[in-house]
């Protein structure tokens, strides 16, 4: 794109400043920051449109060079640019200068290698120090601008980078004494010192000299790479907030020599002796930096900032009284007497009204009165209370009357509150009491709220002033009590303020909430009213109705159901019928519900009030609420239809859940007809009423029954479950589970467990009915039965260390029929429905024993050599 | 101490987003700090369009805001200050400072140096008063001997450059944004040493000095020291409450406390009131003082009686006999609130003349220049209204049924109540040249009202005080 004339610059940067992102993500937007660049040194263009450019790049620096390396190009660019300017006044050098500075620090790539960063800064610091920094920079008129521009962007680095200008600390106050703009030297000089003694403290290194100056090196060399070099988290708070930096270590760290301590002395005292000359935003920024470095500096005494109260004290400028509220959170009694302390407080108090000064500041030092740094706190941290020292002089001074605005009503009817509270006692022979004047002032709220078509903002109020009183004197009946006449007076004469009701009894504690509720109910059924009326008292008795025992509740919706006769108010109406039922149903209910299932005249309200009935005849209290509650299955759709509808879903139909036991399968001595299964059960939830299911794959085995357990808890020991089986063929399987069980908030639940898995050894039983004494001819019969229709193999059966005897104990013992320890076994095992597998173990080795096995069933075999194989492995 | 955005509102109710975003500037440097510093509590600066969204409707100020939000107007979601919490995006940005003023909206969001969860106070938070004076000295600039729009929207467009030179990287150099602007042409002048940098440059011409005591005081002319004293007449009621420009350089202590909230007794200091001071070129206001005098100029009383469709009405009033009678101007206001237009009046002055005002339901009783040589002057009638208009006659929240009050408009030249005087002779200039010095005095009403005396009136604390 060739350049662009003034207008269509105007165009682009007003489209892109409408909305940055749908700008970038247009088609024009790869070619912003290199048309931007290049039209700087368009020279059709005026002045001020390339400062409007500028001052783009310093505000959007991130979208038009998004990477530390276009970053770096485009400040290479801005700082050629600003060497090719002719040497005649320009508007550009300030904003060039603050566009190369913004653009190296948002983009990133300001470090040591960085060719851009090692022109600029010695550039700046060459200009901040009053240097001829070479040929063309400008005529002698503009060096005192550019000096402060320079000292603005040096102190923006060492913001974005603390401990950079480390090394220049003793050049820059050499120089602060002498010519130059005072103001963008001294705020330089502070925060460089300041950072320099945190950054001095942390390393545990000394002073080292750095107060005394240095010799300027125009090449550099003088900066401070290492902390800049680190990650970004070496940030330092320039203004820390309290309460936080005070649990900070502080300059502990920093012993200074007594040479040290009065050299920092001298430089700290320097900068507030010039104080005044400063603007007063730049003085409270003054303060704020130096008497948070000072703090805990050992020789540092704070009275050095002493001179300075007296001046600060008679403004009411907003900046300068809060720093010196700064001062006495670092400092406290050590710069505040208790006589400075209430002095502040008295001139905190008389700016927290004075006429003269704008709302915003009155609601700050309202603000700063109740949060004020007290140096001996009484109260909680961070909680707001009037100071001690306030006194209920001046605290009266800053009562809330009806003529305040919103803001500045709550704040000073916090302090009543506060002074109510604390008053209880004493307060007994006053008249008017401020208790008295507290209740006045809600009546006056109140009637303003009733006022038909009054403002929202009214009632905003009046709820918001209920809440605060509420919360801050729950425990006065005096005032509790005339809070809720009061109430459900304002209800009477202004029922669509219903909402709000419901938003204060979900705000309030029991103290109010439950008297107000009854009040509230009262006011309801012994009113009942038609039109909008009607629908505000159904929200409230939704919010207020208990179930049991009202009959005036029930009979005021028999009334209420015949002017019902749109949907909203049908389903208004059923809501307090679900109330109900979730409190506890009673006894007209079911009437009602039957009623109104016949009677409403919209198919939908029919059909609930069918289902709540359904309900409350077929469940019991219990899973009653918990089917009417919220639903467990967030998240919560905006529709209350949608959302009451899966509140019955989740409850009527069973949840598929995560299990909430865990099953193994233990060894089990085999004993009676048929193999069992001794399940271990491990207890993750609690689950009652439980019921296992279990399915084999392939008909194996005949069904499984389900085991009950009625109530299992995470903790309890569980007794171990037998599961017997019915094989159809004596072989491994998986077992299928599931697990239908109820939580305890009554849910139905529904789990499917990992597989169980059958192991052949599992279902092998002991021959029963041995003849004693016969055995070894038992086993001969037995042996000589499996052939012909059977098979006969030869299996190697490895041994572990322990040998032969060890093997056969642990895995075999049930079934041994004969027995020659440790050398021969005979074993006879009988598999359901009716297969058998003899072993007879002779002649082991030390490795292993060769095992012939007969079966009179070839499926048998495969199963049984894997067996034996493994068996040492076991 | 930096601010990370600011933005200028105009409050539009009746278009369709209900305002416009004037003026709006970020600054990357500062928000890269927050982003460090705010950590996982982070929540980045929105664009103009959603910004100003969420602003309207935390401040109540879109058309359709006149339903219960309760994540807006819930009883427990108190703010007792100018500073919010604005959801954007499903995040809220906070802390955002912001008033609405003469239709403009001031807003800006100070840099929190930690994490902002859980919020640290605003009273340890130093980016708050310097967002607040920074938006009060845009509206120093915006709304000083600003008479129009086209006014408006030229300083609107000089304040981007401006703010490069009163606010570069974000953190404030000058709330004085008229300095800024001075000092862009300044530019060329060779300053001396130790120019205070809220002094934008030298002043050439005729040393002068102006006291006039509105609480406002002119004075020009580069002097490195000046000392005005307030005198008061034997009689006269000790100045309290008293604030000073930040330009004065020493306060004597009993300045310093002096203050209407202690009971007053003979012992109260009453001056002479010296402040040394450094005066800064533009004229500004070196004090503002409150006083309790034992008496109001005017006296009255107010009578309304709602008799069944009218209202009948008895004003007296009476100047009091040390008060100067030559006024500027004198009037009585007596608005009906909450009701409809005046239909029919019926109404007899003792003394002036009386304005209709049948659609605003307004009654303005112009008294003129004296009050006759009794002193006393009444107005009595009846009044009758018709049916309310739709937002056609004023609402008032406070005026409800016979809650009524008369506002009395005066302005006397020449005199103050205290006595409060400026002796010329007093002013001591330390400086070369000998400046001319003139004073003036005068007394404004501001809110002067008396409250029908048949209804209750607004509760006041007064009788609480001992």
């Amino acid at each position: 794109m060739g350049p662009l004339s003034r207008e269509a610059w105007a165009q682009r940067l007003g489209a892109f400043r409408m909305s940055p992102s749908t700008f970038m993500a247009g088609a024009e937007s790869e070619d912003l920051g290199r048309d931007l660049l290049s039209d700087l040194r368009n020279e059709k263009l005026s002045e001020p449109t390339k400062v409007s450019l500028l001052a783009l790049s310093l505000e959007y620096p991130d979208k038009l060079w998004p990477d530390a390396l276009a970053a770096e190009a485009a400040a290479t660019f801005l700082l050629d640019t600003l060497l090719l300017l002719p040497p005649r006044p320009s508007a550009l050098r300030r904003p060039l200068l603050l566009a190369a500075t913004t653009t190296l620090l948002v983009g990133g790539a300001l470090s040591p290698t960085s060719g851009a960063s090692c022109r600029l800064l010695p550039l700046l610091l060459g200009l901040a120090l009053g240097r001829d920094v070479g040929r063309g920079f400008g005529p002698t008129s503009e060096q005192r601008l550019l000096q402060a521009t320079a000292c603005e962007c040096l102190r923006e680095l060492e913001s974005c980078k603390p401990g950079l200008l480390r090394g220049s600390l003793g050049l820059l106050r050499s120089l602060s004494g002498q010519a130059g703009p005072i103001q963008p030297l001294s705020m330089l000089l502070a925060l460089v010192l300041r950072n320099t003694l945190v950054v001095q403290s942390r390393s545990g290194a000394g002073l080292q000299d750095l107060l005394v100056a240095g010799v300027f090196s125009p090449g550099g060399g003088s900066w401070d790479w290492t902390l800049a070099e680190e990650a970004d988290d070496q940030l330092l708070p320039q203004t820390p907030s309290w309460p936080a930096a005070e649990k900070e270590p502080g300059l502990a760290g920093l012993e200074p020599s007594p040479e040290e301590a009065r050299e920092l002395r001298a430089a700290v005292a320097q900068l507030l002796d010039t104080s005044y000359l400063l603007t007063t935003v730049a003085q409270a920024q003054l303060l704020w930096l130096l008497g948070w470095a000072l703090r805990g500096l050992r020789g540092q005494s704070p009275v050095i900032f002493k001179p300075q109260l007296a001046r600060l004290l008679g403004t009411a400028q907003v900046t300068l009284l809060h720093s010196v509220l700064a001062l006495k959170a670092a400092f406290g009694e050590a710069l505040f007497t208790a006589q400075d302390e209430a002095l502040l407080l008295r001139r905190l108090t008389l700016a927290a009204q004075h006429p003269a000064l704008p709302s915003p500041t009155h609601l700050f030092y309202l603000h700063c009165l109740l949060s004020f740094p007290e140096n001996s706190p009484l109260g909680l941290e961070g909680e707001e209370a009037a100071p001690l020292l306030l006194g209920h002089q001046l605290c009266r001074s800053l009562m809330p009357d009806l003529l305040n605005d919103p803001m500045a009503f709550l704040a000073r009817l916090h302090l009543l509150c506060l002074l109510c509270a604390e008053d209880e006692e004493q307060e007994k022979g006053q008249v008017p009491s401020p208790r008295q004047y507290l209740l006045e002032l809600l009546a006056g709220l109140r009637q303003r709220a009733a006022l038909d078509g009054s403002p929202q903002d009214l009632a905003t109020l009046c709820f918001q002033a209920s809440y605060l009183v509420a919360s801050c004197l729950a425990m006065q009946p005096s005032v509790v009590k005339p809070l809720i006449h009061g109430l459900s007076q304002l209800y009477r004469a202004r029922p669509l303020l219903a909402p709000r009701f419901v938003d204060l009894l979900d705000r309030v504690g029991p103290e109010l909430g439950r008297p107000l509720k009854e009040v509230l109910w009262q006011e309801v059924v012994t009113r009942p009213g038609k039109g909008e009326a009607l629908c505000c008292h159904l929200q409230i008795l939704e919010k207020v109705a208990e179930g049991g025992a009202h009959r005036a509740t029930l009979n005021f919706l028999q009334a209420a159901a015949i002017h019902c006769t749109d949907w909203g108010r049908q389903q208004a109406l059923l809501r307090v019928c679900q109330a109900l039922l979730r409190t506890g149903g009673g006894d007209g209910l079911a009437d009602l519900l039957q009623g109104l299932a016949r009677q409403l005249e919209d198919p939908d309200g029919r059909d609930h009030a069918r289902l709540y009935y359904s309900l409350l005849v077929h469940l019991a209290g219990p899973k009653l609420r918990v089917a009417l509650g919220p639903s467990l299955a967030t998240p919560t759709l905006a529709s209350s239809l949608v959302a009451e509808n899966q509140g019955f879903v989740a409850t009527l139909m069973v949840q598929e859940t995560p299990p909430p036991i865990r099953l193994s399968v233990e060894p089990h001595r085999a004993k009676g007809p048929l193999p069992m299964l001794q399940l271990q059960v491990e207890v993750l939830d609690p689950a009652y009423s439980l019921e296992l299911r279990f399915c084999v794959q392939g008909q194996l085995y005949a069904p499984l029954k389900a085991i009950h357990i009625p109530c299992l808890c995470p903790g309890r020991p569980a007794h171990p479950l037998y599961l017997p089986l019915q094989p159809r063929r004596p072989a491994p399987a998986q077992l299928h589970v599931q697990a239908l069980y109820t939580t305890p908030t009554g849910l139905t639940c529904h789990a499917h467990l990992p597989p169980l898995t059958v192991n052949f050894a599992n279902l092998f039983l002991p021959f029963p009915q041995i003849p004693k004494g016969s055995e070894r001819d038992f086993f001969e019969r037995l042996w000589d039965s499996c052939l012909p229709k059977g098979v006969e193999s030869c299996v190697w059966c490895p041994l572990g260390p322990q040998g032969l005897e060890a093997l056969v104990s642990h895995h075999l013992e049930p079934f041994v029929v004969v027995a020659q320890p440790p050398t021969s076994y005979h074993i006879a095992i009988c598999l359901p429905p009716d297969s058998m597998l003899l072993l007879r173990l002779e002649a082991a080795q030390v490795d292993g024993v060769p095992v012939v096995l007969r079966t009179n069933d070839w499926d048998l075999l495969p199963l049984a050599g894997d067996y034996i194989r493994g068996l040492a492995a076991c | 101490m930096a601010q990370r955005a600011v933005w200028l509102v105009r409050h539009e109710p009746g278009t369709p987003v209900c305002g416009t975003v004037r003026f709006s500037r970020r600054f990357p440097t500062v928000e890269k700090r927050a982003k460090v510093f705010n950590g996982a509590s982070y929540v980045p600066i929105p664009e103009d369009g959603p910004f100003l969204k969420a602003l309207l409707f935390e401040l109540r100020l879109l058309d359709n805001d006149k339903v219960f939000v309760e994540s807006r107007d819930s009883c427990s979601r108190i703010n007792k200050t100018s500073v919010y919490g604005l959801s954007v995006g499903g995040e809220e940005l906070w802390p955002v400072v912001a008033f609405l003023k003469n239709g403009m909206i001031y807003a800006c969001v100070p840099l929190v140096e930690q994490t902002l969860s859980p919020r640290p106070a605003l009273i340890s938070i130093s980016g708050i008063s310097q967002g607040l004076e920074f938006l009060f000295g845009m509206q120093d600039f915006l709304y000083s001997s600003q008479k129009n729009d086209t006014e408006l929207n030229t300083k609107l467009s000089q304040l981007p450059d401006l703010l490069l030179q009163a606010c570069p990287f974000g953190t404030l150099l000058d709330a004085n944004l008229q300095n800024s602007l001075d000092n862009i042409g300044f530019a060329s002048v060779t300053q001396p040493q130790k120019q205070p940098a809220w002094k934008a440059g030298t002043y050439k011409g005729k040393p002068q000095i102006s006291i006039s005591i509105t609480e406002k005081c002119d004075l020009e002319g580069i002097m490195p020291n000046v000392t005005i004293s307030l005198n008061l007449p034997t009689n006269g009621s000790p100045l309290q409450d008293i604030l000073v420009h930040p330009c004065v350089t020493s306060l004597d202590s009993a300045i310093l406390t002096s203050s209407s909230l202690d009971t007053m007794d003979d012992s109260a200091f009453s001056g002479p009131y010296k402040f040394p001071f450094t005066p800064p070129l533009e004229s500004f206001s070196l004090c503002y003082y409150t006083s309790q005098v034992p008496v109001p100029p005017i006296l009255g009383f107010y009578q309304m009686k709602e008799e069944e469709v009218q209202l009948k009405i008895l004003v007296n009033l009476k100047l009091h006999e040390s008060v100067k009678n030559n006024f500027e101007f004198c009037e009585a206001h007596i608005p009906f609130f909450n009701r409809g237009p005046i239909t029919h009046l019926e109404c007899k002055v003792s003394f002036g003349q009386l304005e209709v005002f049948r659609e605003k339901s307004l009654l303005v009783w112009i008294i003129g220049q004296k009050f006759p040589k009794s002193m006393e002057i009444s107005l009595s009638g009846t009044v009758t209204f018709g049916v309310k208009g739709h937002n056609k006659q004023p609402f008032d929240q406070i005026c409800i049924g016979s809650t009524a009050y008369v506002k009395l408009h005066f302005r006397i030249l020449d005199y103050t109540l205290t006595g409060c005087y400026a002796d010329q002779h007093s002013v001591q200039v330390f400086a070369s040249g000998k400046p001319k010095i003139s004073t003036n005095r005068k007394l404004i009403s501001s809110d002067y009202y008396i409250w029908n005396s048949k209804a209750p009136a607004p509760v006041t604390y007064i009788s609480l005080l001992p």
